[in-house]
């Protein structure tokens, strides 16, 4: 084992060697000084792995031959090796990313650099605390130098005020170690920590200066103008460093002090850890510039740091894991994204779009903001979950709270810059020159950020049962992502169809339902894709991510699992709809909603955890503690999925702007997901003992609103694909209703609407798709007659809208029939009274469906136009198959339903004889309705036939054109703007109540930010005047007046 | 009753010190002033350590004629503490290192923009 002193003497001495060497040249002392690095690296390599796995025990290192207090000593323990391990590597890839820009500021940098990276191996190490303000101000002299040796003079303002704001922190510090030293007469940490300081006259105060020192080290809100603007202004080499090793030395140094300043410290550490991640976050949403924004983020993530210290005697034995997997997901992510923002020369957020120029940089940029933002794998998925339970188990709601706001913040920022990087204009923006050397240490932060997700989920005993063999193929299908599309979809149909085959037989018939959903479903809208041409880049992969998540939240037993499915199918399909044309401010609406409902998940997962001993899924249904705020946590993260009414201001651009087999996905398939967890939910209610009745009642009123409004909306729609979506919002609040209804005949309404809805939205958005694919638009004005094109989408569209409004003799009428009886059954009338005017309604936007797109004049342009593509029309008319079943024997459906359902709603079933249904109010046979109207129809249609064999075929210019040419000439077409009446009687609903209120909440914050953040004024005594203010609020606050 | 020893005195002057440099610091608006009241805030700590240090009719922990030097005397009681005359040692040579830095930068930023009045600096905020 070589001693930690080496990584001491390796610094200093190849440091002072280059002095000698430096007529060997510059690219000899580069050399030289990463392999000093690599040397150093290998030393706490070595530490870290036999404290770990090894016999190693802690060790002191004794300088000078003496013991303290005559000497310095340094102590190698396992935090120590690992935040040793995590400078020096980042250090040396750093060193080798830094490479040409260090060698063009001469052989001083490089040793300013080596010094540096030696400097913050000691704070980490040293024990004593005189010791610990050298290197400190060594650290900050070497950052301030490497930043004065560049060519540019942009970064020199602040690199004084930097130098100037250390300079001050570190008098603070000073001035504490001498009183500290007057008081006890030691200047050694563990003498410190043995001693009680607080029991000196005056000890309080020296704690207070100490402790403020270290604070302002790691740039609290809001004294840290001067951290932002060093962020901003330095080379993003160096301010990889600084997020990265230095945060993680002042981490330590904070931990280190924290250890003797006695336990009333760490709830004002907390408490200015929690102001700085929520004001940091608050402030980084109106950020333009991507380094200063990176700053804002990367100071907010060590205020979360700060947090867990904060609470380390709450978090216990979790302390090291939670904060090591934020640690290490920050560390990592921040350092490679400010790398990556010195390849892609954009300083503007919405130039990040040259990004595309780079698709492999594309994936490493969308790979370190999903790790920044907690989603899984990654180490800050883990850490943020345990966190979040810790705490609430705890009984600090607030922090958690406050936590999942400032995530949230985060989350509109970052996601906000990843959609301009996916979406935005790119043409203009030249493509950026990359070197090997600087790709290669970003390449490893990604790649260490997989191995440690996965090392991760090993060491916690709750997620060692995640199924990881899903991501595994999504990770190959990534890696093939080069192969044409046949092949990729056909390997993803075969992979897809294989795991439900190995998973189904574990399954109960109620999971089963929703697994065959999104499963078979799946497969079905893949075999869509293979109408597509070329690679299709990205496009497998995500959607299997997106189907990877949901089979992960089927199969979930514990609240962990559930979760950590329900972010990577958040991931998948944010990914999928963002792919559509012009998808960028929808899929960034799709993400927010999508991640508020998470988090009301994590914490409803967090108050059930309350009292239980294990993370099962079941203990939603006996949760102890506020358990009307967990459900109704649980139905609102729900409903974000379910686009219920005020949540729902995603979805019609988020569908209709979708690419044509994803709209089926998004829609047909992924909106289940909110249904199946509202099943989970409201199961759970139903046998607790909580008071939810209230609930329920919010709920089906809120269900029918949604219903109305859906529909009312849908209806006034002139593109195809927005109207469909608008229906799915309609259709979405059937289903809510009707699980809210809590009875028998309620559910099973609930579950007929939700297999039917899948079926007809997906043979909808499948036909309507492939003939936007054809037409090359989605406004219905602009199409017409294409029945005489496309009989077999026209078909297609007949079946699905006659199924969709619920007429006989198909099976949306059994949804109706049963949801009759079942509102009957429970009394709500008035609630019922909405959703069958609403039901009406649906037929005002069918019948535009049918009658627009198919029906009237063909246009010229689509005179020659083909019928849908072979590989759309396989798996709707497989789907056409399937709702012919499900209405010539409801039976076969209905009946095993029914029996699912007993267990949890014993009575009000319906009674069974042969094809006939009863209920208390009436009965029905889907079969022989069926078998009758299809018999109607067809002696009709042959008296039609046979009376109309001689009658005369109009072709389309038999008529008489009046001459006039239309300024606009969608307004001749009879479908447009079809409904003007009924819009005059209806108006006042369809305001975008909704949608404004979220520009209004958007804006406020917005404008909160943009005004408040001008106290970063950019003047150097600024910024010292708010360390200032800092210290004297701290003092009053802490010691008081 | 208890009178002002050199060492009272030193203190007193070592934070007044501290205090005019922080005060300079803070309303200066020149560069080379605002270092300069950063040495001075520096050199104010420094005599802090130093009068903390003190005792009472003790000398310089420098074993020479000023120190009695005899048979069964410990000679470290007629010393002052020396541990904080190491620490102003070290102290004042971060302090030198750190006002050449800023010196460095003042400089740079002198030739950027031919002025060193603080307020010129803005260019990164928010």
């Amino acid at each position: 084992m070589v001693t930690p002193i080496y990584i001491v003497a390796t610094g200093l001495g190849v440091g002072f060697a280059i002095g000698i060497l430096k007529k060997f040249g510059k690219n000899f002392t580069g050399a030289l000084v990463l392999a000093a690095l690599a040397f150093m690296t290998f030393i706490s390599f070595q530490w870290f792995y036999g404290l770990h796995y090894g016999s190693e025990v802690a060790t002191y290192v004794y300088t000078a031959g003496f013991k303290p207090p005559f000497s310095i000593n340094l102590l190698m323990g396992q935090y120590e090796s690992i935040a040793s391990l995590m400078i020096n590597a980042i250090g040396l890839l750093g060193g080798i990313y830094m490479f040409n820009s260090l060698k063009a500021r001469g052989s001083d940098a490089q040793v300013v650099y080596l010094i540096l990276i030696m400097a913050m191996n000691v704070l980490v190490m040293t024990r004593d605390i005189f010791n610990l303000f050298v290197f400190l101000e060594i650290v900050s002299i070497a950052i301030a130098g490497v930043i004065l040796l560049e060519k540019s003079d942009r970064s020199m303002s602040a690199g004084f005020k930097y130098i100037l704001a250390s300079g001050i922190i570190s008098t603070i510090l000073l001035l504490g170690i001498v009183f500290a030293y007057y008081l006890t007469g030691t200047l050694n940490i563990d003498d410190f920590v043995g001693i009680s300081l607080n029991t000196y006259k005056g000890g309080g105060l020296v704690i207070f200066l100490m402790m403020m020192a270290a604070i302002l080290e790691l740039k609290p809100f809001p004294a840290n103008g001067w951290g932002l603007d060093l962020y901003e202004g330095a080379d993003p080499g160096i301010s990889a460093i600084i997020s990265g090793a230095s945060a993680t030395a002042s981490l330590f140094v904070l931990y280190k002090i924290m250890a003797f300043a006695g336990a009333e410290w760490n709830y004002y550490v907390a408490l200015i850890g929690i102001i700085t991640f929520v004001g940091s976050n608050f402030f980084g949403i109106v950020q333009e510039n991507t380094r200063r924004m990176l700053g804002y983020s990367s100071i907010g993530q060590i205020g979360l740091l700060m947090v867990v210290l904060g609470f380390k005697d709450v978090l216990g034995d979790s302390t090291p894991f939670i904060l090591f997997g934020l640690l290490i997901s920050h560390y990592l992510a921040k350092a490679g994204l400010f790398w990556l923002s010195g390849i892609i020369k954009a300083k503007d957020l919405k130039e990040w779009s040259v990004i595309r120029k780079h698709p492999y940089f594309l994936f490493l940029m969308g790979t370190f903001v999903f790790a920044l933002i907690g989603f899984p794998p990654f180490p800050s998925f883990f850490s943020k979950f345990n966190f979040v339970l810790l705490l609430t188990e705890t009984g600090n709601i607030a922090w958690v709270i406050a936590i999942l706001a400032g995530s949230m913040l985060e989350a509109i920022y970052l996601f906000r810059w990843f959609g301009y990087a996916v979406k935005s204009e790119n043409s203009h923006i030249e493509k950026n020159k990359v070197c090997l050397h600087k790709s290669i240490p970003i390449w490893i932060m990604a790649l260490a950020l997989y191995g440690f997700s996965y090392y991760t989920s090993l060491s916690n005993p709750w997620s060692i049962a995640i199924n990881f063999i899903p991501l595994a193929f999504v990770a190959l299908l990534f890696v093939l992502d080069f192969l044409p599309v046949y092949i990729k979809n056909s390997l993803s149909i075969l992979g897809m169809a294989y795991y439900f085959y190995l998973v189904y037989p574990q399954l109960d018939n109620m999971r089963l339902i929703f697994e065959v959903i999104f499963i078979v479903g799946g497969i079905l809208t893949l075999i869509a894709g293979f109408a597509y041409k070329g690679t299709r880049p990205g496009f497998h992969a995500v959607a299997l991510l997106m189907f990877a998540g949901l089979t992960a939240i089927i199969e979930a037993k514990t609240t962990l699992e559930f979760f950590f499915g329900w972010e990577l199918m958040t991931a998948g399909s944010y990914f999928l709809i963002i792919r559509g044309k012009r998808s960028m401010t929808h899929a960034l609406s799709y993400m927010m909603f999508s991640i508020g409902g998470a988090y009301a998940l994590l914490a409803a997962f967090g108050i059930s955890n309350v009292g239980q001993i294990n993370l099962d899924l079941n203990q939603i249904g006996h949760i102890s503690y506020l358990s009307t705020w967990a459900y109704a946590l649980l139905i609102l993260g729900f409903l974000t999925k379910t686009a219920s009414v005020g949540l729902h201001i995603w979805l019609p651009g988020a569908h209709g702007e979708a690419e044509s087999d994803v709209s089926p996905m998004v829609s047909a398939i992924l909106l289940k997901a909110g249904v199946f967890g509202l099943v989970l939910t409201l199961i759970a209610m139903n046998g607790s003992d909580s008071q939810w009745s209230n609930l329920a009642y919010a709920l089906g009123w809120l269900g029918a609103i949604t219903a109305l409004s859906g529909n009312l909306m849908a209806v006034f729609q002139e593109d195809a694909k927005r109207l469909l979506a608008y229906s799915s919002i309609g259709q979405l609040g059937y289903i809510v209703f009707a699980l809210a209804m809590m009875t028998h005949l309620g559910w099973l309404t609930a579950f007929t609407y939700s297999i039917n809805h899948f079926m007809y939205k997906a043979i909808l958005f499948l036909t309507i798709g492939a003939v936007v694919l054809r037409v090359g638009t989605h406004d219905m004005y602009k199409m017409g007659g294409l029945i005489a094109r496309m009989p077999m989408a026209f078909i297609a569209v007949l079946i699905g809208i006659i199924a969709l409004s619920g007429v006989p003799p198909l099976s949306g009428f059994a949804g109706k029939w049963l949801f009759y009886n079942a509102v009957m059954e429970k009394g709500w009338y008035f609630q019922g009274i909405i959703i069958f005017f609403s039901g009406g309604l649906a037929f005002l936007y069918l019948w535009r469906l049918i009658h627009t797109i198919f029906l009237g004049q063909l246009k010229d342009n689509h005179r020659n136009v083909k019928d849908i593509s072979i590989w759309f029309a396989i798996p709707v008319y497989i789907l056409i198959g399937g709702i012919m079943v499900f209405s010539v024997r409801p039976d076969w459906v209905l009946q095993p339903l029914g029996n699912m359902l007993s267990p949890f709603f014993p009575t009000g079933q319906l009674n069974w004889d042969h094809s006939y249904a009863y209920t208390t109010l009436g009965y029905w046979s889907g079969t022989n309705v069926f078998i009758t109207i299809v018999i109607l129809f067809l002696i009709v249609f042959g008296i039609l036939a046979l009376s109309t064999r001689k009658a005369h075929k109009l072709k389309q210019f038999d008529i008489t054109y009046s001459g006039e040419k239309p300024f606009r000439p969608e307004t001749t077409h009879v479908a447009w703007n079809v409904f003007a009446g009924f819009y005059k009687a209806v108006w006042p609903a369809t305001i975008p109540l909704v949608a404004k209120f979220w520009d209004y909440v958007t804006d406020f914050f917005h404008d909160g930010a943009g005004f408040t953040r001008r106290i970063y004024s950019g003047n150097g005594q600024a910024y010292m005047m708010h360390i200032l203010y800092f210290i004297i609020i701290t003092y009053i606050v802490i010691i008081g007046g | 009753m208890e009178y002002i020893t050199l060492g009272h005195m030193s203190l007193l002057l070592g934070i007044s010190l501290t205090v005019i440099g922080f005060w300079g610091i803070l309303t200066q608006k020149n560069i080379i002033k605002i270092i300069l009241s950063f040495t001075i805030a520096d050199a104010g700590v420094n005599i802090v350590i130093v009068s903390l240090g003190y005792v009472v009719g003790k000398t310089a922990p420098i074993i020479d004629n000023a120190v009695v030097q005899e048979a069964g005397r410990n000679v470290s009681a007629s010393v002052v503490d020396p541990i904080p005359q190491a620490l102003v040692l070290t102290s004042i040579v971060i302090g030198f290192g750190v006002t050449a830095l800023m010196l460095a930068f003042a400089m740079k930023m002198f030739t950027a923009k031919k002025t060193l009045d603080i307020n010129q600096f803005n260019e990164l905020k928010w």
